[in-house]
């Protein structure tokens, strides 16, 4: 009997703290809308919005270590109050962390997906709340934009493009054996890299024929082992290029490479990023090309595009899309200031 | 006179103060209780937020602790199940490819009878061939993983029906959604399990003393196949839950759910060695540990910085069991004892 009150005892004490908080939660709403009114009145007077951005990532990551800073920097020239949350790539708790924004009522949230897949009910309760979103870095499926206000980040499918388009213009009419190292499984960006790739490899040099295609998380320890293992099934000799969907990557294959006693500027290698050690590489003539993505550009147009949403400059159904440029880096241009390394 | 003074110690010990010292002797959730109340001062003072959103709160506690609840069940029997993150996630996987090409019913049985197939041979591992519990499920939570990264093709795989998930995120009693229900119902269902039913309570007898237990004529295996069945299909239930309401499944779910579930238990009074601590004990680290982490996020302060508050509840929790404090103390004692003798000489 003693037991069934223990068992019993945490239960009852939840739904009486549900009733009791219930209270809470509506005096809470009827405080809000007092609140409301008074922000209204005085809006004239100072500017601010409050504003979270869930993103998967921060200053844990190289990325997000130039992004984030970039966005707070634009936010406290704009008046805007950030949040910024890092769900570390987990779509439940990026889902969790959601439910909170959305319970604080801010003016705005700004939303990184981590699992493009996962974000329709975020999406869903931020519109029935009536808070606007856009969206940074990796943009929505089709079928969930019409939730979100606009996009601001790279066109992750055209980089795949250009990188190819690199590759096809070094390879000529010459038929090339290729290993492809894309990013993280899963991962939208990846998704989109690896299909933009083959998309245009497919369509402007068929001569180029893709072995095959592993993936890796990211980061360059990984790629050497997992190059290393496809070099070792395809056979050194029957390869002619390799893709990365990074510069992490990329400098992970070539290293690969460099491990087996061949010289990687005699290999066709292109990537993305043009980062802090993917753009010595391309001076160096190890990796043939790169694309240019900029975080700091990322961090503040992903800021930039809210404010125009919480002026009224973007009115709702007019989702607006601010691609990044996506720069080609070769050897010829690697060295120039406007394609410096931001990451 | 002895009369008078075996009078004396029974009145005390059937007194209200007697029965109180009684109880805090046997239980292990008293550090998990004052860490419980430090935390919602905190959070009162600091963010009231995450009691007026409560039901955001409360689903938070429900992610940590579904799988806390689960593990828990092994960890009383001093096992450990490093699988259920992977279990979560190949179950979301499975639950969602099956329905997508049955119904949701079907899909939630497939997802089931993996997180069940999974545990057994968890357990047979451990029980029958003797592998240790940290390996035999270190293994299986890489093997897990790989297994669904193979069914998604790589790829989180989207819920057909995305209506169904929409709904199964919404309020279902009052403002409590279905996950929140479903975590107390198993949270209720455990600790009647576990304190009320024999084979429940064996649990703490096989993690206190395993040898003892067997000398008692308990059926050891099968109590260490009955915790890994729980923790399994828990693990699995709760990844059924994730991939429905997210209404997608990802096959990379659960990268933190393992940690958070572990401190959860730890938070909660639970011996990492067995035999001591509870399914309560287990609710209310989840609660605690939830709870801040809501605080945390609406304040906006980073992982990092997160992570720092974490492990240092984490480390109150452990150095101030009294048996740490007892060894920290005796430790000391040597110690000084030493330094006064060498100074006499």
């Amino acid at each position: 009997m003693r037991k069934s009150r223990l068992v019993l005892a945490p239960a009852v004490m939840l739904a009486a703290a549900a009733l009791v908080l219930s209270g809470c939660a509506a005096a809470e709403e009827e405080t809000t809308t007092d609140a409301g009114s008074t922000t209204d009145s005085t809006e004239e007077v100072a500017e601010t919005y409050e504003v979270y951005a869930l993103l998967p990532q921060g200053s844990d990551q190289a990325y997000g270590t130039f992004y984030v800073p970039a966005m707070e920097a634009a936010a406290a020239e704009l008046g805007i109050n950030l949040t910024i949350t890092n769900s570390q790539y987990d779509g439940d708790k990026q889902a969790s962390e959601c439910e909170i924004a959305v319970a604080a009522k801010p003016d705005g949230i700004i939303l990184w997906p981590a699992v493009g897949d996962s974000v329709r009910p975020c999406l869903e309760a931020a519109a029935a709340a009536g808070i606007p979103v856009t969206v940074t870095n990796s943009d929505l499926f089709d079928a969930d934009k019409a939730l979100s206000f606009g996009y601001s980040g790279p066109d992750t499918y055209g980089q795949g493009v250009s990188s190819a388009e690199i590759m096809c213009e070094l390879v000529g009419d010459t038929p090339v054996n290729i290993i492809q190292l894309n990013g993280a499984p899963g991962n939208a960006t990846a998704i989109d890299r690896d299909n933009g790739f083959t998309d245009t490899v497919a369509a402007n040099c068929p001569n180029v024929t893709i072995l095959q295609e592993e993936s890796t998380d990211w980061t360059k320890a990984t790629a050497q082992q997992v190059a290393s293992e496809m070099i070792t099934a395809q056979g050194i000799d029957n390869i002619g290029g390799i893709y990365a969907a990074d510069d992490s990557i990329a400098a992970g294959a070539i290293a690969a490479l460099e491990a087996r006693g061949v010289v990687a500027a005699d290999y066709f290698i292109t990537s993305i990023g043009n980062t802090f050690l993917g753009n010595p590489l391309v001076i160096a003539g190890s990796l043939d090309g790169t694309v240019f993505q900029s975080s700091s550009w990322d961090g503040d147009n992903a800021t930039r595009l809210m404010y125009a949403v919480l002026t009224g400059e973007i009115a709702a159904g007019e989702r607006e899309v601010r691609f990044m440029p996506s720069v080609k880096v070769t050897a010829g241009n690697a060295s120039d200031a406007d394609v410096a390394p931001e990451w | 006179m002895t009369n008078q003074t075996v009078i004396k110690v029974g009145s005390t010990a059937t007194g209200f103060w007697g029965k109180f010292r009684s109880v805090l002797a046997r239980r292990t959730e008293g550090r998990a209780v004052v860490l419980f109340a430090i935390i919602a001062t905190f959070v009162t003072v600091s963010q009231p937020l995450v009691f007026t959103a409560y039901q955001v709160t409360l689903g938070r506690i429900a992610l940590i602790g579904l799988v806390a609840l689960g593990l828990t069940a092994v960890i009383l029997m001093g096992e450990l199940d490093l699988s259920v993150a992977s279990t979560l996630a190949v179950s979301g996987v499975i639950a969602v490819t099956v329905a997508n090409q049955t119904n949701m019913a079907i899909g939630v049985l497939a997802a089931l009878a993996a997180g069940v197939v999974v545990s057994l041979i968890n357990a047979f591992f451990v029980a029958i061939v003797g592998i240790n519990s940290f390996i035999a499920t270190l293994g299986m939570l890489f093997a897990l993983r790989g297994m669904a990264f193979v069914i998604s093709d790589e790829a989180p795989v989207k819920l057909q029906n995305t209506d169904l998930g929409i709904a199964f995120g919404q309020p279902l009693l009052g403002p409590l959604t279905p996950r929140i229900l479903i975590f107390f119902l198993i949270f209720i269902a455990i600790q009647i399990f576990v304190s009320r039913v024999k084979a429940g309570r064996e649990f703490l007898a096989v993690g206190g003393n395993r040898q003892a237990a067997y000398d008692a004529g308990i059926p050891v295996k099968r109590r260490i196949f009955t915790g890994f069945i729980i923790s399994g299909v828990v693990a699995a239930i709760a990844g059924i839950i994730n991939a429905v309401e997210r209404t997608s499944a990802d096959p990379t779910s659960g990268s933190t759910v393992l940690l958070a579930s572990f401190a959860a238990a730890i938070i909660g009074g639970n011996y990492l060695k067995g035999g001591k601590g509870s399914i309560i004990g287990t609710l209310i680290g989840a609660a605690s540990l939830g709870m801040l982490q809501v605080a945390l996020t609406i304040s906006g302060v980073q992982i990092p910085i997160q992570e720092i508050f974490i492990g240092g509840i984490l480390l109150i929790a452990v150095i101030t069991d009294p048996s740490s404090l007892r060894a920290v103390w005796g430790s000391l004692s040597t110690t000084f004892q030493g330094i006064k003798n060498s100074l006499a000489k």
